[in-house]
Protein backbone atom coordinates (compact mmCIF):
# COMPACT_ATOMS: atom_id res chain seq x y z
CA UNK A 1 0.00 0.00 0.00
CA UNK A 2 1.16 3.69 -0.73
CA UNK A 3 1.45 5.98 1.69
CA UNK A 4 0.12 8.53 0.14
CA UNK A 5 -3.53 6.18 0.28
CA UNK A 6 -2.24 5.36 4.01
CA UNK A 7 -2.35 8.89 4.69
CA UNK A 8 -5.35 9.29 3.09
CA UNK A 9 -7.28 6.91 4.57
CA UNK A 10 -5.83 8.10 8.31
CA UNK A 11 -7.56 11.86 6.83
CA UNK A 12 -10.83 10.48 6.13
CA UNK A 13 -10.96 8.41 9.46
CA UNK A 14 -9.67 11.95 11.54
CA UNK A 15 -12.07 13.69 9.55
CA UNK A 16 -15.45 15.73 10.74
CA UNK A 17 -18.03 16.72 8.87
CA UNK A 18 -18.83 20.44 8.72
CA UNK A 19 -22.03 21.22 11.72
CA UNK A 20 -24.50 23.52 10.63
CA UNK A 21 -23.56 25.57 12.83
CA UNK A 22 -20.57 26.16 10.40
CA UNK A 23 -23.07 28.56 8.63
CA UNK A 24 -22.49 31.02 11.68
CA UNK A 25 -19.10 32.00 9.99
CA UNK A 26 -20.90 33.19 6.70
CA UNK A 27 -23.00 35.93 8.69
CA UNK A 28 -19.52 36.73 10.64
CA UNK A 29 -18.23 37.65 6.96
CA UNK A 30 -21.57 39.48 6.40
CA UNK A 31 -22.10 41.60 9.51
CA UNK A 32 -18.43 41.38 11.24
CA UNK A 33 -16.57 42.95 8.46
CA UNK A 34 -16.29 46.16 11.05
CA UNK A 35 -14.44 43.50 13.33
CA UNK A 36 -12.11 41.91 10.93
CA UNK A 37 -10.43 46.02 10.35
CA UNK A 38 -10.63 46.31 14.48
CA UNK A 39 -8.58 42.98 14.19
CA UNK A 40 -5.99 44.16 11.98
CA UNK A 41 -6.08 47.00 14.08
CA UNK A 42 -5.65 45.45 17.19
CA UNK A 43 -2.23 43.82 16.14
CA UNK A 44 -1.13 47.19 14.55
CA UNK A 45 -1.93 49.37 17.52
CA UNK A 46 -0.08 47.06 19.40
CA UNK A 47 2.32 47.16 17.61
CA UNK A 48 2.44 50.71 17.24
CA UNK A 49 2.03 51.30 20.88
CA UNK A 50 4.88 48.69 21.53
CA UNK A 51 7.67 50.65 18.55
CA UNK A 52 6.43 54.38 19.83
CA UNK A 53 7.11 53.25 23.40
CA UNK A 54 10.61 51.28 22.35
CA UNK A 55 11.45 54.47 20.21
CA UNK A 56 9.69 57.03 22.44
CA UNK A 57 11.99 55.94 25.45
CA UNK A 58 15.44 55.98 24.43
CA UNK A 59 14.62 59.07 22.34
CA UNK A 60 14.17 61.42 25.39
CA UNK A 61 16.43 59.26 27.37
CA UNK A 62 19.25 60.35 25.00
CA UNK A 63 17.96 63.57 24.38
CA UNK A 64 17.98 65.38 27.52
CA UNK A 65 15.51 67.71 28.03
CA UNK A 66 14.44 69.15 24.82
CA UNK A 67 11.08 70.58 24.16
CA UNK A 68 8.89 68.77 21.04
CA UNK A 69 6.43 71.64 20.44
CA UNK A 70 2.92 70.84 21.82
CA UNK A 71 -0.12 69.80 19.99
CA UNK A 72 -2.15 72.83 18.10
CA UNK A 73 -6.14 72.80 17.42
CA UNK A 74 -8.33 70.54 20.07
CA UNK A 75 -6.85 69.39 23.21
CA UNK A 76 -8.39 65.68 24.64
CA UNK A 77 -11.24 66.60 26.92
CA UNK A 78 -10.96 65.28 30.15
CA UNK A 79 -12.59 62.26 30.57
CA UNK A 80 -13.22 58.93 32.63
CA UNK A 81 -11.61 55.41 31.57
CA UNK A 82 -8.36 57.24 30.69
CA UNK A 83 -5.50 55.84 31.40
CA UNK A 84 -1.74 56.69 32.22
CA UNK A 85 0.79 54.70 31.99
CA UNK A 86 4.35 55.42 33.31
CA UNK A 87 7.65 54.81 31.47
CA UNK A 88 10.89 54.86 32.56
CA UNK A 89 13.31 54.26 30.41
CA UNK A 90 16.87 53.62 32.55
CA UNK A 91 20.84 54.29 31.44
CA UNK A 92 21.34 50.55 32.51
CA UNK A 93 23.57 48.69 30.61
CA UNK A 94 24.18 45.62 32.22
CA UNK A 95 24.96 42.97 30.38
CA UNK A 96 27.01 44.63 27.75
CA UNK A 97 30.81 45.43 27.93
CA UNK A 98 29.90 49.23 28.75
CA UNK A 99 28.68 47.97 31.64
CA UNK A 100 28.48 50.90 34.50
CA UNK A 101 26.78 50.05 38.04
CA UNK A 102 23.32 51.00 38.76
CA UNK A 103 20.85 52.69 36.49
CA UNK A 104 19.32 56.12 36.59
CA UNK A 105 15.87 56.73 35.14
CA UNK A 106 17.25 59.01 32.45
CA UNK A 107 14.20 59.31 31.21
CA UNK A 108 10.46 59.62 32.74
CA UNK A 109 7.54 59.69 30.68
CA UNK A 110 3.66 59.92 31.59
CA UNK A 111 1.95 57.97 28.51
CA UNK A 112 -2.10 59.27 28.72
CA UNK A 113 -4.30 57.29 26.95
CA UNK A 114 -7.66 59.32 27.01
CA UNK A 115 -11.17 57.60 26.94
CA UNK A 116 -11.25 57.42 23.25
CA UNK A 117 -8.09 56.45 22.50
CA UNK A 118 -7.88 58.93 19.57
CA UNK A 119 -4.74 60.57 20.53
CA UNK A 120 -1.66 59.30 22.80
CA UNK A 121 0.22 61.89 24.61
CA UNK A 122 3.32 61.31 26.02
CA UNK A 123 4.79 63.95 28.54
CA UNK A 124 8.07 64.05 29.45
CA UNK A 125 9.69 64.51 32.81
CA UNK A 126 12.98 65.93 32.50
CA UNK A 127 15.52 64.37 34.70
CA UNK A 128 17.44 66.84 36.00
CA UNK A 129 13.97 68.41 37.72
CA UNK A 130 14.52 69.44 41.08
CA UNK A 131 11.40 68.43 43.06
CA UNK A 132 9.98 67.41 46.35
CA UNK A 133 10.40 63.77 46.96
CA UNK A 134 8.16 62.10 49.42
CA UNK A 135 9.01 59.54 51.87
CA UNK A 136 9.83 56.27 50.33
CA UNK A 137 10.68 53.38 52.59
CA UNK A 138 13.87 54.55 54.45
CA UNK A 139 14.62 57.51 52.38
CA UNK A 140 13.15 60.76 54.19
CA UNK A 141 11.38 63.47 51.89
CA UNK A 142 13.63 65.70 50.54
CA UNK A 143 13.80 68.07 47.35
CA UNK A 144 16.11 66.38 45.26
CA UNK A 145 16.89 65.50 41.37
CA UNK A 146 13.77 63.36 40.26
CA UNK A 147 15.59 60.43 38.90
CA UNK A 148 17.18 59.91 42.34
CA UNK A 149 14.35 58.51 43.56
CA UNK A 150 14.57 55.98 40.91
CA UNK A 151 18.01 55.58 41.80
CA UNK A 152 17.41 55.12 45.84
CA UNK A 153 13.99 54.01 46.21
CA UNK A 154 13.26 51.74 42.39
CA UNK A 155 10.07 52.12 40.17
CA UNK A 156 7.72 52.23 43.49
CA UNK A 157 9.23 55.37 44.95
CA UNK A 158 9.25 56.95 41.59
CA UNK A 159 5.48 56.09 40.89
CA UNK A 160 5.28 57.97 44.09
CA UNK A 161 6.89 60.68 43.27
CA UNK A 162 5.12 61.56 40.17
CA UNK A 163 1.51 61.10 41.99
CA UNK A 164 2.59 63.71 44.51
CA UNK A 165 3.93 66.35 42.43
CA UNK A 166 1.24 65.70 39.54
CA UNK A 167 -2.20 64.62 41.21
CA UNK A 168 -2.29 62.18 38.42
CA UNK A 169 -3.03 58.46 38.92
CA UNK A 170 -0.82 55.74 37.13
CA UNK A 171 -1.84 52.84 35.94
CA UNK A 172 0.45 50.89 34.90
CA UNK A 173 4.16 51.06 34.94
CA UNK A 174 7.02 49.98 32.54
CA UNK A 175 10.66 50.16 32.34
CA UNK A 176 13.15 50.16 29.53
CA UNK A 177 16.69 50.18 28.74
CA UNK A 178 18.81 50.28 25.76
CA UNK A 179 19.18 46.42 25.34
CA UNK A 180 15.43 45.94 25.51
CA UNK A 181 15.36 48.90 22.21
CA UNK A 182 17.94 46.75 20.84
CA UNK A 183 16.19 43.74 20.91
CA UNK A 184 13.08 44.93 19.85
CA UNK A 185 14.26 46.35 16.37
CA UNK A 186 15.93 42.91 16.31
CA UNK A 187 12.72 40.94 16.31
CA UNK A 188 11.41 43.26 13.95
CA UNK A 189 13.95 42.12 11.97
CA UNK A 190 15.68 45.20 11.60
CA UNK A 191 14.39 47.97 10.01
CA UNK A 192 14.73 49.68 6.67
CA UNK A 193 15.55 53.40 6.23
CA UNK A 194 16.86 55.79 3.76
CA UNK A 195 20.24 57.71 3.85
CA UNK A 196 20.94 60.52 2.05
CA UNK A 197 24.61 61.27 2.84
CA UNK A 198 26.89 58.54 4.10
CA UNK A 199 27.63 58.63 7.74
CA UNK A 200 30.56 58.00 10.01
CA UNK A 201 30.09 59.32 13.41
CA UNK A 202 32.67 57.41 16.02
CA UNK A 203 30.89 58.64 18.64
CA UNK A 204 27.99 57.08 17.79
CA UNK A 205 30.17 54.16 16.71
CA UNK A 206 28.26 54.32 13.24
CA UNK A 207 29.27 53.81 9.55
CA UNK A 208 26.68 53.54 7.20
CA UNK A 209 26.49 54.19 2.95
CA UNK A 210 23.94 56.54 1.61
CA UNK A 211 21.17 54.69 -0.05
CA UNK A 212 18.20 51.85 1.56
CA UNK A 213 19.96 50.41 4.34
CA UNK A 214 18.74 47.78 6.91
CA UNK A 215 19.59 48.76 10.18
CA UNK A 216 20.03 45.96 12.48
CA UNK A 217 19.18 46.63 16.62
CA UNK A 218 22.56 48.17 17.75
CA UNK A 219 22.90 50.31 14.64
CA UNK A 220 19.35 51.70 14.69
CA UNK A 221 20.27 52.62 18.46
CA UNK A 222 23.49 54.16 16.98
CA UNK A 223 21.11 56.19 14.21
CA UNK A 224 19.10 57.16 17.23
CA UNK A 225 22.33 58.44 19.61
CA UNK A 226 23.58 60.26 16.35
CA UNK A 227 24.41 63.74 16.73
CA UNK A 228 26.93 64.77 14.76
CA UNK A 229 25.19 64.96 11.30
CA UNK A 230 23.75 66.93 8.61
CA UNK A 231 24.06 70.43 10.84
CA UNK A 232 24.00 69.13 13.64
CA UNK A 233 20.99 70.20 15.46
CA UNK A 234 18.87 68.50 17.08
CA UNK A 235 15.64 69.09 14.84
CA UNK A 236 17.15 67.06 12.19
CA UNK A 237 18.08 64.98 15.16
CA UNK A 238 14.49 64.54 16.38
CA UNK A 239 13.64 64.21 12.64
CA UNK A 240 15.73 61.10 12.39
CA UNK A 241 14.53 59.64 15.42
CA UNK A 242 10.88 60.36 13.83
CA UNK A 243 11.91 58.44 10.52
CA UNK A 244 13.30 55.49 12.32
CA UNK A 245 9.65 54.84 13.95
CA UNK A 246 7.69 55.36 10.99
CA UNK A 247 10.31 52.41 9.46
CA UNK A 248 9.46 51.07 12.67
CA UNK A 249 5.74 50.99 12.78
CA UNK A 250 5.54 50.02 8.92
CA UNK A 251 8.18 47.09 9.52
CA UNK A 252 5.31 46.26 12.18
CA UNK A 253 2.56 46.62 10.34
CA UNK A 254 3.68 43.92 7.87
CA UNK A 255 4.21 41.56 10.26
CA UNK A 256 0.24 41.46 10.36
CA UNK A 257 0.56 39.01 7.87
CA UNK A 258 3.08 36.80 9.55
CA UNK A 259 1.12 35.47 12.48
CA UNK A 260 4.30 33.23 13.72
CA UNK A 261 6.54 36.20 13.38
CA UNK A 262 4.40 38.97 14.63
CA UNK A 263 3.81 36.94 17.78
CA UNK A 264 7.74 36.22 18.23
CA UNK A 265 8.00 39.81 17.97
CA UNK A 266 5.20 40.37 20.60
CA UNK A 267 7.08 37.79 23.19
CA UNK A 268 10.07 39.73 23.03
CA UNK A 269 8.79 43.41 23.29
CA UNK A 270 6.86 42.24 26.51
CA UNK A 271 10.33 40.03 27.60
CA UNK A 272 12.46 43.39 27.03
CA UNK A 273 10.41 45.80 28.92
CA UNK A 274 9.07 45.19 32.19
CA UNK A 275 5.78 46.15 33.25
CA UNK A 276 4.19 46.27 36.70
CA UNK A 277 2.50 42.74 37.39
CA UNK A 278 -1.08 43.77 36.36
CA UNK A 279 0.12 45.20 32.66
CA UNK A 280 0.60 41.99 30.49
CA UNK A 281 0.13 40.81 27.50
CA UNK A 282 -3.41 40.06 27.61
CA UNK A 283 -3.82 43.73 29.65
CA UNK A 284 -2.11 45.35 26.44
CA UNK A 285 -4.00 43.75 23.81
CA UNK A 286 -7.45 44.77 25.95
CA UNK A 287 -6.04 48.11 25.78
CA UNK A 288 -4.61 47.99 21.98
CA UNK A 289 -8.46 46.61 21.39
CA UNK A 290 -10.13 49.50 22.59
CA UNK A 291 -7.63 51.55 19.46
CA UNK A 292 -10.04 50.79 16.39
CA UNK A 293 -8.59 53.43 14.28
CA UNK A 294 -4.74 55.05 14.04
CA UNK A 295 -4.22 56.55 17.24
CA UNK A 296 -2.08 60.22 16.86
CA UNK A 297 0.97 60.48 18.89
CA UNK A 298 1.64 63.67 20.45
CA UNK A 299 5.06 64.17 23.09
CA UNK A 300 5.53 66.80 24.64
CA UNK A 301 7.81 68.45 27.60
CA UNK A 302 6.77 69.30 31.12
CA UNK A 303 7.32 73.15 31.08
CA UNK A 304 10.60 74.17 32.93
CA UNK A 305 12.59 76.61 33.58
CA UNK A 306 16.31 77.14 35.33
CA UNK A 307 16.43 76.38 38.93
CA UNK A 308 16.74 79.67 40.45
CA UNK A 309 19.38 77.99 42.93
CA UNK A 310 21.19 75.89 40.48
CA UNK A 311 21.53 76.85 36.68
CA UNK A 312 22.51 73.25 36.02
CA UNK A 313 18.76 71.76 37.24
CA UNK A 314 15.14 72.76 36.24
CA UNK A 315 12.40 73.51 37.79
CA UNK A 316 9.00 72.89 36.66
CA UNK A 317 7.28 76.15 35.55
CA UNK A 318 3.90 76.48 36.96
CA UNK A 319 1.42 77.37 36.56
CA UNK A 320 2.11 75.57 33.27
CA UNK A 321 3.13 72.41 34.41
CA UNK A 322 -0.19 71.78 36.79
CA UNK A 323 -2.60 72.60 33.98
CA UNK A 324 -0.87 70.37 31.82
CA UNK A 325 -1.39 67.22 34.54
CA UNK A 326 -4.92 68.71 34.50
CA UNK A 327 -5.85 67.52 31.52
CA UNK A 328 -4.87 64.17 32.54
CA UNK A 329 -6.51 63.54 35.94
CA UNK B 1 -35.72 22.54 -19.91
CA UNK B 2 -37.64 25.78 -18.50
CA UNK B 3 -35.26 26.33 -15.27
CA UNK B 4 -31.96 25.92 -16.12
CA UNK B 5 -29.96 25.63 -13.57
CA UNK B 6 -27.07 28.63 -12.47
CA UNK B 7 -24.21 27.83 -14.05
CA UNK B 8 -21.31 27.84 -11.71
CA UNK B 9 -18.94 30.48 -12.76
CA UNK B 10 -15.18 30.83 -12.24
CA UNK B 11 -14.23 31.79 -8.49
CA UNK B 12 -12.58 34.91 -9.82
CA UNK B 13 -15.53 36.17 -11.07
CA UNK B 14 -16.87 36.00 -7.64
CA UNK B 15 -14.03 37.63 -6.40
CA UNK B 16 -13.88 40.41 -8.95
CA UNK B 17 -18.47 40.75 -8.29
CA UNK B 18 -17.22 41.29 -4.68
CA UNK B 19 -15.09 44.57 -5.08
CA UNK B 20 -18.38 46.37 -6.42
CA UNK B 21 -20.83 44.24 -4.26
CA UNK B 22 -19.52 42.51 -0.99
CA UNK B 23 -22.37 40.29 -0.78
CA UNK B 24 -21.08 38.60 -3.48
CA UNK B 25 -18.36 37.18 -1.13
CA UNK B 26 -20.59 35.01 0.33
CA UNK B 27 -21.01 32.28 -2.69
CA UNK B 28 -17.22 31.32 -2.12
CA UNK B 29 -17.77 30.59 1.50
CA UNK B 30 -20.75 28.32 0.38
CA UNK B 31 -18.58 27.10 -2.40
CA UNK B 32 -15.57 26.32 0.00
CA UNK B 33 -16.49 26.43 3.89
CA UNK B 34 -16.78 22.62 3.88
CA UNK B 35 -13.72 21.55 2.08
CA UNK B 36 -11.54 24.02 4.39
CA UNK B 37 -13.53 22.41 7.16
CA UNK B 38 -13.26 18.78 6.87
CA UNK B 39 -9.14 19.63 5.84
CA UNK B 40 -8.95 21.73 9.68
CA UNK B 41 -10.95 19.20 11.12
CA UNK B 42 -8.04 16.48 10.18
CA UNK B 43 -5.22 18.52 11.06
CA UNK B 44 -6.50 20.38 14.35
CA UNK B 45 -9.81 18.10 15.06
CA UNK B 46 -13.12 20.08 15.10
CA UNK B 47 -13.27 22.30 17.68
CA UNK B 48 -10.58 24.79 16.47
CA UNK B 49 -12.13 24.30 12.70
CA UNK B 50 -14.84 26.13 12.55
CA UNK B 51 -13.11 29.43 13.52
CA UNK B 52 -10.28 29.25 11.79
CA UNK B 53 -12.36 28.43 8.64
CA UNK B 54 -14.84 31.77 9.30
CA UNK B 55 -11.24 33.72 9.79
CA UNK B 56 -9.68 32.77 6.34
CA UNK B 57 -12.71 33.54 4.87
CA UNK B 58 -12.39 37.11 7.06
CA UNK B 59 -9.06 37.53 5.56
CA UNK B 60 -9.41 36.41 2.13
CA UNK B 61 -12.14 38.61 2.18
CA UNK B 62 -10.11 41.82 3.43
CA UNK B 63 -7.67 40.92 0.46
CA UNK B 64 -10.11 40.53 -2.54
CA UNK B 65 -9.01 43.18 -4.11
CA UNK B 66 -5.21 41.84 -3.86
CA UNK B 67 -6.97 38.75 -5.82
CA UNK B 68 -4.90 37.82 -8.96
CA UNK B 69 -8.16 37.62 -11.10
CA UNK B 70 -6.36 35.43 -13.88
CA UNK B 71 -6.40 32.09 -11.34
CA UNK B 72 -9.96 31.13 -11.88
CA UNK B 73 -10.04 28.67 -9.28
CA UNK B 74 -9.85 30.58 -5.13
CA UNK B 75 -8.91 27.16 -3.78
CA UNK B 76 -5.24 27.84 -3.59
CA UNK B 77 -5.46 31.08 -2.59
CA UNK B 78 -8.33 30.35 0.02
CA UNK B 79 -5.95 27.20 1.46
CA UNK B 80 -2.84 29.56 1.50
CA UNK B 81 -4.52 31.81 3.64
CA UNK B 82 -5.41 28.64 6.04
CA UNK B 83 -2.07 27.04 6.11
CA UNK B 84 -0.82 30.52 7.08
CA UNK B 85 -3.49 30.58 10.53
CA UNK B 86 -2.77 27.28 10.95
CA UNK B 87 0.78 28.26 11.61
CA UNK B 88 -0.06 29.55 14.95
CA UNK B 89 -1.31 25.78 15.82
CA UNK B 90 1.69 23.84 14.80
CA UNK B 91 2.20 22.81 18.21
CA UNK B 92 -1.23 21.78 18.81
CA UNK B 93 -1.60 20.19 16.16
CA UNK B 94 1.66 17.96 16.69
CA UNK B 95 0.11 17.26 20.49
CA UNK B 96 -3.08 15.99 18.99
CA UNK B 97 -0.46 13.98 16.99
CA UNK B 98 0.92 12.44 19.59
CA UNK B 99 -2.28 12.11 21.51
CA UNK B 100 -3.63 9.67 18.69
CA UNK B 101 -0.18 7.91 19.13
CA UNK B 102 -0.94 7.10 22.74
CA UNK B 103 -4.40 6.08 22.03
CA UNK B 104 -4.94 2.18 22.65
CA UNK B 105 -3.98 0.49 19.69
CA UNK B 106 -5.12 -3.18 19.52
CA UNK B 107 -2.67 -5.95 20.87
CA UNK B 108 -1.04 -6.71 17.44
CA UNK B 109 2.45 -7.93 17.42
CA UNK B 110 3.42 -7.77 13.96
CA UNK B 111 5.60 -5.45 13.30
CA UNK B 112 4.32 -2.37 11.07
CA UNK B 113 6.12 -3.70 7.99
CA UNK B 114 4.37 -7.06 7.94
CA UNK B 115 1.17 -5.30 8.74
CA UNK B 116 1.43 -2.93 5.63
CA UNK B 117 2.62 -5.56 3.73
CA UNK B 118 -0.06 -7.96 4.69
CA UNK B 119 -2.11 -4.77 3.34
CA UNK B 120 -3.94 -3.50 6.40
CA UNK B 121 -5.61 -0.67 7.01
CA UNK B 122 -4.29 3.13 7.57
CA UNK B 123 -5.98 2.32 11.19
CA UNK B 124 -3.38 -0.38 11.74
CA UNK B 125 -0.53 1.52 11.04
CA UNK B 126 -2.21 5.08 12.93
CA UNK B 127 1.00 4.99 15.39
CA UNK B 128 3.49 4.73 12.96
CA UNK B 129 1.67 7.59 10.54
CA UNK B 130 0.85 10.01 13.21
CA UNK B 131 4.08 9.83 14.92
CA UNK B 132 5.33 10.48 11.81
CA UNK B 133 3.54 13.23 11.26
CA UNK B 134 3.98 14.72 14.61
CA UNK B 135 7.75 14.65 13.70
CA UNK B 136 7.50 16.73 10.09
CA UNK B 137 8.69 20.29 10.21
CA UNK B 138 6.28 22.69 9.63
CA UNK B 139 7.11 23.40 6.08
CA UNK B 140 6.88 19.62 4.89
CA UNK B 141 4.38 18.75 6.57
CA UNK B 142 2.04 21.53 5.21
CA UNK B 143 3.05 20.39 1.96
CA UNK B 144 2.29 16.92 2.54
CA UNK B 145 -0.95 17.53 3.80
CA UNK B 146 -1.97 19.90 1.39
CA UNK B 147 -1.76 17.24 -1.38
CA UNK B 148 -2.64 14.08 0.75
CA UNK B 149 -5.77 16.00 2.83
CA UNK B 150 -6.66 19.17 0.21
CA UNK B 151 -6.52 17.10 -2.52
CA UNK B 152 -4.05 19.81 -4.00
CA UNK B 153 -1.93 19.50 -7.16
CA UNK B 154 1.51 20.49 -7.06
CA UNK B 155 0.78 23.48 -8.82
CA UNK B 156 -1.81 24.57 -6.68
CA UNK B 157 0.20 23.55 -3.89
CA UNK B 158 3.37 25.80 -5.29
CA UNK B 159 0.48 28.90 -5.68
CA UNK B 160 -0.84 28.20 -1.99
CA UNK B 161 2.18 28.85 -0.62
CA UNK B 162 4.14 31.04 -2.85
CA UNK B 163 6.54 28.63 -3.36
CA UNK B 164 8.18 27.59 -6.60
CA UNK B 165 6.96 23.54 -7.84
CA UNK B 166 10.45 22.05 -7.11
CA UNK B 167 10.55 23.21 -3.85
CA UNK B 168 7.05 21.91 -3.62
CA UNK B 169 8.88 18.49 -4.82
CA UNK B 170 11.20 18.49 -2.67
CA UNK B 171 9.20 19.09 0.51
CA UNK B 172 7.16 16.26 -0.60
CA UNK B 173 9.63 14.21 -1.11
CA UNK B 174 11.38 14.41 2.15
CA UNK B 175 7.95 13.98 4.01
CA UNK B 176 7.08 11.07 2.29
CA UNK B 177 10.07 9.43 2.85
CA UNK B 178 10.21 9.92 6.60
CA UNK B 179 6.17 8.76 6.36
CA UNK B 180 7.90 5.55 4.45
CA UNK B 181 10.82 5.50 7.02
CA UNK B 182 8.46 5.55 10.34
CA UNK B 183 6.17 2.43 7.97
CA UNK B 184 9.54 0.36 7.94
CA UNK B 185 10.12 1.53 4.66
CA UNK B 186 8.16 -1.50 2.85
CA UNK B 187 6.14 0.39 0.17
CA UNK B 188 5.74 -2.35 -2.24
CA UNK B 189 5.59 -0.01 -5.41
CA UNK B 190 9.05 0.82 -4.68
CA UNK B 191 9.90 -3.13 -3.99
CA UNK B 192 8.33 -4.17 -7.10
CA UNK B 193 10.38 -1.56 -9.12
Amino acid sequence: MDDLKLLRDLGAELEHRPPATLARQRNRLLTERPRRRRIGWFVTALAAVATAIAVAVPTLVLSGHETVPPPVGARPPKVTGAMNILLVGTDSQAGTPRFRTGARSDTIMLVHLPADRKQITAIAVPRDSMVQIPRCGSAPPRRDMINSAFDKGGLTCTVKTIETLTDVRIDHTMEFDFAAFKEVVDALGGVEILIRKPIDDPKAKLKLPAGKVLLDGEKALGYMRLRNHGDGSDVQRIKRQMTLLLAMLRKGQSLLDEPGRLRGFLATATRSVKTDPAFDLETMTALAMTMDQPAGFVSITVPWKPDPRDPNRVVWKQPEAGELFERFR
Amino acid sequence: MITQPATRGPDADLVRASWTQPEAFAELFDRYSAMLYRYVSKRLGPEPAEDLVGETFLVAFSRRRSYDLSYTDARPWLFGILTKLLSRHHRSEAARYRALLRAPVDGHVDSPAERVASGVSAQAVRPELVGALAALPAKDRDVLLLVAWGDLTYVEVAQALGIPVGTVRSRLNRGRRKVRAALGDTNPLQEEA
